[in-house]
C-alpha cells in the first residue's frame, strides 16, 4: 500500500504513512493520475454501451463493497444492511423531488442529511454490540426498511411494489441530468467517484482513526483500559461507510431513473458482501474490482440461464483459491516474487 | 489515594466480595493483595478499575467517588491496570501499540517506559510473536504509559518463573518508588509479595482479613490459619 497501490495490509502498522523515496512517491502519484484519467476515458471509446452499463453497475456494486470491506477490515464488523442505505438514498431523492417539491440538488442534500441522521441513530444503537449481533441487527434494520416501503399506507410516497419513476429536470450539482443516462458519461462519473472514494477510505485507513479502529478490533478492552472511547470511533466508521453506500445509491437512481424495492433487498446486501470477499477486503482496489467482476460474471451466468448455480460455484472457487480476495492474493503473490518491497 | 468503603460484589447469588474496606496510600509503596483461590482478589481489582460494578459500597479515588465512572475515564485520570491474562495488541508491533496509547494519553516520555520495562529489543516485533514473559512486560508497559497515579496489577507473575516474577516485581517496585505513586498488586506468589510490597492486605472468602506490613501479616494468627499455614 505504501508503494502506491491501493491494497492494504490487514494489520497495517499504526505509524506507517506514504513513506519511501520521493521520486518513487512522485512516480506513484503520476501513475495514479494517469490511471484515473485513462480509466475514466479509454473504456468510453473501446467498449459498447452495453458493456459500459454493466461496468457502471459493477462500479456501483464496488462502491458498496468498498463500504462493507472498510468496516470489516478496519473495525471487524460485517454489515448486512448496505442495501437499505443504497436504496433508501434513491427513494428519499425521488420523494424529495416529487412530493416535497425540491430541486434535484436540494433533494439530494435533504436525502443525504436524513440518511446521515438515520445511520447515526442506528449506529449509536448497534455499534456497541458484538460482531455477530451487529451483523444481525444491520440485517434486521435493512429488512424493516425494505418492508416499510411496501406498506399500503406509504404507497402514495413509495409506489409500493412498483417503485418510483424518477424524473429529473435541470441539473444535479451542476451536471445536466441527461448526462447521467448516457452510458459513456456515467461510466466516467462512476469511475471518478469510485477512485476518489477509494482513495479517501484508503487515507482514512492510514489515519489515526484507522489505527484506533484496528486497535479496537484487536482488543477493545485494552483500548478502554488505555483511556480510549471505543464507541465514537466505531460510530464514526459506521456513519462514514454508510455515506459511501448513500453515494452509490444516488448514482444508481440518477443513472437508472427509477427506484424499486429490489434496490433495498437483501440480495443487494449479500451481493455486496460477495463482491467484497471476491475482490479482497484489505484495500480499496479489491472491493471495486470485486464489484466489476461480479457484475460481468452475473451477466455471463445469466446468459446461460444458470445464474444462481454458477454464481455459487464461482464464489466457492474464488474464496478457496483466493482466501484474501483476488487483489489480496495477487498482491501477496507479487510480494513473494519480489515485485514489491517486503512489508510494504 | 484510593479508599474502598464497604464494597460488595455479587455474581448472581454468589457473593464474591462482602463489605470490604481498604485504603491505599500514594507513598511509593507496593500494596499487595493476597489470599486463597476464590478470596475475591481479582474481583476487588475489577471493582476498583470499573470492569465490574459493585453491588454496594463505594470506590473513592483522590477524594472523589468514582464508583459510577467509566473505565476510560478512570484511565485518563491516572488509574491504570494490567491483566492476569496478558492483554496486548497481538497483531501490532510493540512500538506501534505503545505509541498509539502514548499519543492518546499525551505521554512524551515513552522511552522511559520502554527502558524501565526493558523492551528496547522487541519494538519492531508483533506482540503475538514474542515470548510470554516479554508480552507480560508489554502489558505492564501499556499500563505505565501516561504516568498513572495508581497502578493496579492482577497477578503480574502469572505464567512466569519465580525468577522472572521477582524481576518484574523489582521493576515495578523501583518505578513506584521513583515516581511516588500507588500500586496495588494481586499475586499468588507470597514470597514475591513479602519481598517487594510495603503493605499487604489479605482477603479470605470475599472478606477483608487483615492489612499490615509484611512482618505483621506473617505474624497474624488469623492469616496463618486461613491462608499462610506453614508457607510463611
Amino acid at each position: 500500500m505504501s508503494n502506491g497501490t491501493m491494497t492494504d495490509d490487514l494489520h497495517a502498522p499504526v505509524t506507517t504513512t506514504l513513506t519511501g523515496p520521493l521520486p518513487r512517491r512522485s512516480l506513484a502519484i503520476v501513475a495514479g493520475l494517469i490511471g484515473l484519467g485513462a480509466g475514466a476515458v479509454v473504456p468510453t471509446y473501446l467498449a459498447s454501451d452495453f458493456v459500459l452499463r454493466l461496468g457502471s453497475e459493477g462500479l456501483l456494486l464496488g462502491l458498496l463493497a468498498l463500504s462493507v470491506a472498510f468496516l470489516m477490515n478496519q473495525a471487524g464488523l460485517v454489515a448486512l444492511g448496505a442495501a437499505s442505505v443504497y436504496g433508501g438514498a434513491g427513494y428519499l431523492f425521488a420523494i424529495g423531488m416529487s412530493d416535497w417539491g425540491l430541486t434535484p440538488t436540494a433533494a439530494l442534500g435533504v436525502a443525504f442529511l436524513i440518511l446521515l441522521g438515520y445511520v447515526a441513530m442506528l449506529g449509536a444503537l448497534i455499534v456497541r454490540t458484538n460482531p455477530l449481533a451487529f451483523m444481525m441487527l444491520t440485517l434486521a434494520a435493512g429488512e424493516m426498511i425494505s418492508h416499510a416501503v411496501l406498506l399500503e399506507g406509504l404507497r402514495d410516497y413509495t409506489g409500493g411494489a412498483d417503485g418510483l419513476v424518477v424524473r429529473i429536470n435541470g441539473t444535479v450539482l451542476g451536471i445536466d441530468a441527461i448526462h447521467f443516462a448516457d452510458p459513456a458519461k456515467f461510466w466516467s462519473l462512476a469511475w471518478t467517484v469510485a477512485v476518489l472514494v477509494g482513495l479517501a477510505l484508503w487515507g482514512v485507513g492510514r489515519s489515526r482513526l484507522g489505527a484506533v479502529l484496528r486497535a479496537i478490533r484487536e482488543n477493545e478492552e485494552r483500548m478502554r483500559f488505555s483511556g480510549f472511547n471505543t464507541f465514537l470511533p466505531r460510530l464514526t466508521g459506521y456513519v462514514l461507510v454508510n455515506l459511501v453506500a448513500a453515494i452509490a445509491g444516488f448514482l444508481h437512481v440518477l443513472n437508472a431513473g427509477f427506484v424499486s424495492p429490489e434496490s433495498l433487498g437483501l440480495s443487494v446486501s449479500t451481493n455486496t458482501l460477495v463482491a467484497a470477499l471476491i475482490g479482497g477486503i484489505s484495500g480499496s482496489l479489491g472491493p471495486i474490482f470485486g464489484g466489476l467482476l461480479f457484475s460481468f460474471a452475473q451477466d455471463e451466468f445469466g446468459a446461460r440461464g444458470l445464474t444462481q448455480l454458477l454464481t455459487g460455484v464461482a464464489i466457492v472457487v474464488f474464496i478457496v483459491v483466493f482466501p484474501q480476495g483476488v487483489v489480496g492474493g495477487l498482491s501477496g503473490l507479487s510480494r513473494r516474487l519480489g515485485w514489491r518491497r517486503e512489508g510494504s | 489515594m484510593l479508599a474502598i468503603e464497604k464494597l460488595s460484589v455479587s455474581y448472581g447469588s454468589v457473593r464474591a466480595l462482602s463489605d470490604v474496606d481498604l485504603e491505599v496510600r500514594g507513598d511509593g509503596l507496593l500494596h499487595g493483595i493476597i489470599g486463597p483461590n476464590g478470596a475475591g482478589k481479582s474481583t476487588l481489582l475489577d471493582a476498583i478499575c470499573g470492569r465490574r460494578r459493585p453491588t454496594s459500597g463505594r470506590v473513592r479515588y483522590c477524594g472523589e467517588d468514582i464508583t459510577q465512572r467509566s473505565i476510560s475515564w478512570r484511565r485518563r485520570q491516572g488509574m491504570a491496570r494490567s491483566f492476569q491474562r496478558t492483554s496486548v495488541f497481538q497483531n501490532l508491533t510493540v512500538l506501534d501499540q505503545l505509541k498509539l496509547v502514548a499519543q492518546h494519553l499525551g505521554d512524551d516520555q515513552l522511552d522511559d517506559v520502554i527502558e524501565v520495562m526493558d523492551l528496547g529489543g522487541y519494538l519492531e516485533q508483533k506482540a503475538g510473536r514474542i515470548a510470554y514473559g516479554v508480552q507480560r512486560r508489554v502489558d505492564v508497559a501499556l499500563a505505565l504509559i501516561g504516568r498513572p497515579r495508581l497502578l493496579l496489577m492482577d497477578e503480574p507473575g502469572a505464567g512466569l518463573s519465580a525468577t522472572e516474577t521477582l524481576r518484574l516485581f523489582g521493576h515495578v517496585r523501583d518505578l513506584v518508588r521513583e515516581r511516588g505513586i500507588a500500586a496495588v498488586v494481586v499475586e499468588h506468589d507470597v514470597d514475591a509479595v513479602f519481598a517487594c510490597c510495603g503493605m499487604v492486605t489479605v482477603l479470605d472468602l470475599g472478606r477483608h482479613l487483615a492489612t499490615g506490613t509484611p512482618e505483621a501479616i506473617r505474624a497474624d494468627h488469623r492469616v496463618i490459619a486461613a491462608y499462610l499455614g506453614t508457607a510463611a
